[in-house]
């Protein structure tokens, strides 16, 4: 039965997102998009694809999730402090299921890899944010005189890049604490 | 029976490719009749389920490629090197499969899957046992090896996942970078970048 369109396209990638996020962009077909959508498969088919959908989706991340949450990171003042509280939050964020299955980039990383030159240059983007944001809390850590080596900013800036890929694993099998020590003693190793 | 357990073990060998390719969810039971040989009747009542298979698939990888690996640990010679020879051994450009069985499989399902969970639990402790027996054995780690050891576990973590989109050189520099910001200790860069 034809469907009149009755949600835009930004409502739709909303709610794809989730999907994604959730079930990967391989354990998702079309028949599930579109009930999950309520649009019929042909819209899928023919209008907006599941990759087109999927790409929006990762953009729709971005935007929505990690970008005001490094933004905020970004304007913190407290140097080490605040890169605690934020993989503090992280982690609740995990286990209270804001962000519903780990990070949907990292999910994307593992699933997908270097796919096509499109979702390399998502990542490239996100990366970027992601080790410029560490490194203007480093370089506030620095001013506060709260690290000893600062020539070492960059190492540790990279170091940084790979908590919020073993927390994705850590934190489907560590319980709160465990996490949040572990948090604390991989903080500890930037001085 | 060891006929039987032969032929169970080529099943599940062809199945780990394929569940890793497509994951867990995106492969239908048709598919592995298809790869296997093997009929749906006999599948099921061997594995009972699509996830029957896949425990004993994760079981079979950490025997026949997983073990290995984690051998790599015991080797003598310099800490930092060794360690360094075990992560880059899960991501050998020559494999066909970049990576590592039980993290590509926990992040699809360590989150919904309580036996799934239970796997890469053991299969991380097992890890970090490892990594302790052999920390244990320096001198700048052995006051404290359960330390570096979850430490290192979080770098394999992050390896296995991150350095998948990576070039050689960048999961070289980042291996390293790794291992050398959680031991305190400068390492030759010289080989890696």
């Amino acid at each position: 039965m034809p469907q009149v369109l009755n949600q835009s396209y930004d409502q739709l990638v909303e709610k794809a997102q989730v999907l994604f996020w959730t079930r990967g962009y391989k354990g998702v077909n079309a028949k599930e998009l579109a009930s999950c959508l309520d649009v019929s498969t042909s819209v899928i088919y023919n209008k907006f694809t599941k990759d087109m959908l999927f790409m929006d989706s990762l953009g729709y991340y971005t935007t929505n999730y990690s970008d005001p949450f490094l933004k905020q990171l970004r304007e913190t003042t407290e140097g080490l402090d605040s890169l605690r509280d934020f993989f503090y939050s992280l982690i609740d964020a995990l286990l209270d299921k804001t962000f519903p299955k780990s990070c949907l980039m990292v999910n994307t990383v593992v699933e997908m890899r270097n796919a096509n030159q499109e979702i390399t240059d998502v990542y490239q983007r996100y990366f970027d944010t992601l080790t410029n944001s560490y490194k203007v809390v480093l370089d506030k850590a620095i001013g506060l005189g709260q690290i000893k080596y600062p020539e070492k900013r960059d190492a540790y800036a990279e170091f940084l890049l790979g908590v919020i890929f073993s927390m994705s694993i850590l934190y489907k099998i560590r319980a709160k604490e465990e996490l949040r020590t572990f948090i604390d003693e991989q903080l500890s190793f930037i001085e | 029976m060891r006929y039987k357990e032969y032929n169970t073990n080529n099943v599940l060998e062809k199945c780990i490719p394929i569940f890793w390719e497509k994951g867990f969810r995106a492969t239908s039971i048709q598919e592995i009749v298809e790869i296997t040989g093997v009929n749906r009747f006999s599948l099921y009542h061997e594995f009972q389920n699509k996830e029957g298979i896949l425990y004993n698939a994760l079981k079979l990888y950490q025997k026949r490629y997983g073990k290995s690996k984690f051998d790599i640990l015991k080797k003598e010679g310099d800490l930092a090197t060794v360690l360094r020879e075990f992560y880059l051994s899960f991501l050998q450009s020559i494999e066909k499969h970049q990576g590592c069985f039980y993290i590509h499989i926990g992040t699809e399902l360590a989150d919904e899957d309580p036996k799934i969970k239970k796997l890469i639990s053991d299969y991380l402790s097992s890890l970090e046992s490892t990594l302790v027996e052999r920390l244990l054995k320096e001198n700048e780690t052995k006051s404290n090896p359960d330390f570096y050891a979850r430490h290192l576990v979080g770098l394999f973590c992050t390896s296995m996942s991150f350095c998948l989109i990576h070039s050689e050189k960048q999961k070289q520099h980042h291996i390293v970078n790794g291992i050398e910001v959680i031991l305190h200790k400068k390492i030759n860069y010289a080989t890696s970048s």
